[in-house]
């Protein structure tokens, strides 16, 4: 390259308590370029952003600037040498104006007071300068998406940024929307700015990207030019995760219907979704982040409230759900965040897991201690729960011993469907092979199993079927014989299959 | 995170702690207490004193028993010392009207229980915050009293309603009696049945007992209809004492109770604490009221030095556990 990049990182490692989210990964950025940056979920993406941006401090590697090694120890540091950062959740208050967003932290200030009139002109000649007509007196609260995400740019503009660093940007505009953010960045790269892109979609690579950088499980893939890669060589490049450690499952015939979900659609993130589950099966729900699958397994389960739609439980519809009343029915959810959802972190093993059978267990509302122990001991032993006592508070326990408390409880209930959103999820290799064996016994014993994973190799190797999300809609069905990582990658983001 | 995992984290557990570092800090202040008062006056030690105590920290018992039930949920109210206005308020005039010592009881119960299923309706069918909720009601109930009243105390010296308030069972003075059984009660609930777990559990986690099939907006309800049902028994037996209801008589009561729950190592946070450390909190405040007493400092000084001590006794307990000194 003939150009000094603006932005040069090697060899970046990145770790956290049991992860290693990113190893030795290579980036570089040069003026007026967009590079997109691409990976799955869970691939590293938004760990290198983080670093780049001075939020997370790698562990090992090298980050220079125009030429010279830099140490961003923090946002504020790596703002100071150019570095903008809009991430998908805006950070504007909403009831400030525009401008006062814009300059937030760094007011201008004239005699001791804040000097408006110059606020004003410069948020304007920003704001020009990306081509929007936004004034700069309005709240933020009043303004679209797309506008507060312009907010967003001219903010890190304010401050000099020569490189700017977006997170997922058309994951919440409309088609215009896009147009209009694309000619903004068309603006910015004539100004020689250099922007990262983080992406799901996968047809803006060509719409946008000047060249692509693919992550995998943290480690760098490989970066291509724009023109010469097509979208099915990217895909590859993404998928290939080896498969490891999986549990063998065992098929058997389907059994009657468990649950059938008609027509469920609640604003944008569910638009009209059926599916149907069996007894004597897992179905895999696979998609994005953000595709929907959690909001259906909380609309099904009555978390959420959905506006149109029917689910019908072991062949009853069920009216005016709540989880209150799915609990009743047999079914229990396994959240995807144990520590907000799933369980109370300071109550003990104990309490976590009769606490969805109180009515079954003591249906004459006393406890009876020493039945909640033989009950609580059992599950302990089934489950093989490492803990030193069943009085030990869960925020004690590790992460697979948690999650193992979690399917504790909804053994506890006799439950029949169980969802498991994300069952696996920064859980250890050990407890994860654990939780799949449990998965395939109870399927053996008869329970339905809807599984939404954004693990690919655990969609592939645990379900019987595959039902792959995207933006509020199930795109496709896929049978475990013709699944492959591919299919579903391809299918999760938008991208049309040929076979 | 689907990285590639390179350790377990697996964490021990902590090692089992001396017997005392498990009593409360509260415990140790309520001693200091003691021994300061019991060296500064020579009567503060003697049966009749304790029995005193006891006496005078019983209605402020009950209230912190209701107090925190509701701090559990991660709630607060701050009705309650309206609450206990207005059910001796009616209680009494259930009496005037001819009603009998049992019924009007239940009236002024079932007042406050009607303040409370108001209160609880609000929070969990209108999804009003109890800070607000409880503030409208505090308002509501007070105003009523007063009207009620007509602002000015109303009397009834009915022996058996005299008896509630005045009488003893033995050498216990009745107070002390309805308080003791109000605890036991409140704890039976609270740690042996199904009501008791899903109060905890709503404190510890809302959102997770909700997904978990907990009713949380009907226990909730329930719980805020206890506590209202407990401060109107508060109220009943105040007026019983006094022979009187009063149309002020439970101004600030609640944040009596509240501290004493506060006290007693339950926190606003994820409703963390005990029932038996809310009894401490109240013989801390019984105990220093009384010692004031005993020593002879005048009413006028005792506010201002209780919430001296309740500020120096929660700094101690923060202190305490951020040196790890106890849990």
């Amino acid at each position: 390259m003939a150009e000094q990049p603006l932005l040069q990182a090697t060899k970046v490692t990145k770790t956290f308590p049991g992860v290693l989210a990113l190893d030795g990964v290579d980036f570089d950025l040069s003026p007026g370029e967009v590079h997109v940056l691409l990976g799955e979920n869970g691939a590293g993406k938004s760990t290198l952003m983080k670093v780049l941006a001075g939020a997370y401090q790698p562990d090992a590697g090298a980050i220079s600037l125009n030429g010279h090694p830099v140490r961003l120890a923090s946002p504020r540091q790596a703002q100071k040498h150019g570095v903008g950062i809009i991430y998908q959740e805006f950070n504007l208050v909403p009831y400030m104006n525009v401008a006062q967003n814009i300059f937030l932290g760094r007011f201008p200030h004239r005699f001791g007071l804040l000097d408006q009139a110059r606020m004003h002109s410069e948020s304007r000649k920003l704001l020009d300068g990306l081509n929007m007509d936004i004034d700069s007196r309005a709240k933020v609260v009043s303004l679209g998406v797309a506008q507060q995400q312009m907010v967003e740019v001219a903010k890190a503009l304010s401050v000099d940024s020569r490189i700017l660093i977006m997170d997922e940007p058309t994951a919440a505009l409309t088609d215009r929307e896009i147009e209009q953010l694309f000619a903004a960045i068309h603006r910015l790269k004539q100004r020689g700015i250099g922007i990262i892109y983080i992406s799901h979609r996968l047809q803006e690579v060509h719409q946008i990207g000047d060249r692509v950088t693919v992550l995998r499980d943290g480690k760098y893939i490989g970066t291509r030019q724009v023109g010469q890669v097509t979208v099915d060589e990217l895909i590859a490049m993404m998928v290939g995760r080896t498969i490891t450690h999986m549990f063998p499952r065992d098929y058997q015939p389907r059994g009657a219907e468990a649950v059938r979900v008609e027509g469920l659609a609640s604003g944008s993130r569910l638009r009209g979704v059926s599916l149907a589950l069996h007894s004597g099966e897992i179905v895999g729900l696979a998609g994005l982040v953000g595709a929907g699958r959690t909001e259906l397994a909380r609309a099904i389960y009555g978390a959420d409230p959905y506006e149109t739609g029917r689910v019908t439980v072991f062949g009853r519809p069920v009216k005016a759900a709540s989880p209150d009343k799915m609990v009743q029915l047999g079914m229990g959810l396994l959240p995807e965040d144990r520590k907000t959802q799933g369980l109370a972190m300071i109550l003990s093993l104990s309490e976590n897991i009769v606490l969805a059978s109180l009515r079954r267990l003591f249906p004459r509302r006393f406890v009876d201690a020493g039945k909640e122990r033989e009950v609580v001991a059992e599950y302990i032993r089934d489950l093989r729960i490492a803990t030193p006592s069943p009085k030990r508070l869960v925020q004690f326990l590790s992460g697979g011993t948690q999650q193992k408390v979690v399917l504790a409880k909804w053994l506890c209930t006799h439950s029949k469907i169980f969802i498991f959103d994300e069952p696996t999820r920064g859980i250890d290799v050990g407890a994860k092979a654990e939780i799949h064996g449990f998965m395939n016994e109870l399927v053996k014993q008869g329970a339905a199993v809807l599984m939404i994973s954004s693990d690919l190799p655990e969609i592939l190797g645990m379900s019987d079927r595959i039902y792959v999300m995207r933006q509020g809609l199930i795109v496709a069905e896929v049978d475990r014989e013709q699944a492959t990582q591919e299919r579903i990658v391809a299918y999760a983001m938008g991208h049309e299959v040929e076979r | 995170m689907s990285a590639t995992v390179i350790g377990q984290d697996i964490r021990g557990g902590k090692k089992p702690q001396a017997s005392w570092k498990k009593m409360p800090p509260v415990a140790w202040v309520v001693l200091a207490m003691m021994i300061f008062f019991g060296v500064a006056a020579p009567g503060f030690f003697s049966a009749g004193n304790f029995l005193n105590i006891t006496l005078q920290g019983s209605v402020l018992l009950i209230m912190a028993v209701a107090a925190t039930l509701v701090i559990l949920t991660e709630g607060i109210d701050l009705s309650l010392g309206s609450v206990l206005t207005l059910a001796g308020v009616t209680g009494v005039l259930a009496l005037q009207h001819g009603l009998s010592v049992p019924a009007a009881v239940l009236v002024g119960v079932l007042t406050g229980a009607a303040c409370g299923a108001v209160t609880g309706f609000l929070i969990t069918a209108g999804k009003l915050p109890p800070f607000i909720a409880t503030l409208g009601m505090m308002g509501i109930a007070a105003g009523l009293a007063l009207v009620l009243t007509r602002q000015g105390a109303i009397y009834s010296d009915v022996p058996a309603f005299i008896f509630l308030g005045g009488g003893s069972l033995g050498i216990l003075p009745m107070p002390t009696v309805i308080a003791v059984l109000v605890f036991l009660l409140g704890w039976i609930v609270l740690y042996q049945t199904d009501f008791g777990r899903y109060i905890i559990a709503i404190g510890g986690n809302e959102a997770g007992a909700r997904l978990s099939g907990v009713n949380t907006a009907w226990w909730k309800f329930l719980t805020y209809v206890a506590a209202g049902a407990l401060a109107a028994l508060g109220g009943v037996i105040m007026a019983a004492r006094l022979r009187a209801a009063d149309p002020i008589v439970g101004n600030g009561w609640e944040f009596d109770a509240i501290a004493a729950t506060i006290l007693g190592g339950t926190s606003f946070e994820k409703g963390n604490g005990t029932l038996g450390g809310t009894v401490l909190g109240v013989l801390l405040i019984s105990v220093l009221r009384n010692g004031l007493n005993v020593i002879g400092v005048g009413a006028m000084w005792q506010p201002a030095l209780i919430g001296l001590v309740i500020i120096a006794a929660i700094i101690f307990d923060v202190l305490l556990k951020q040196r790890g000194v106890i849990q």
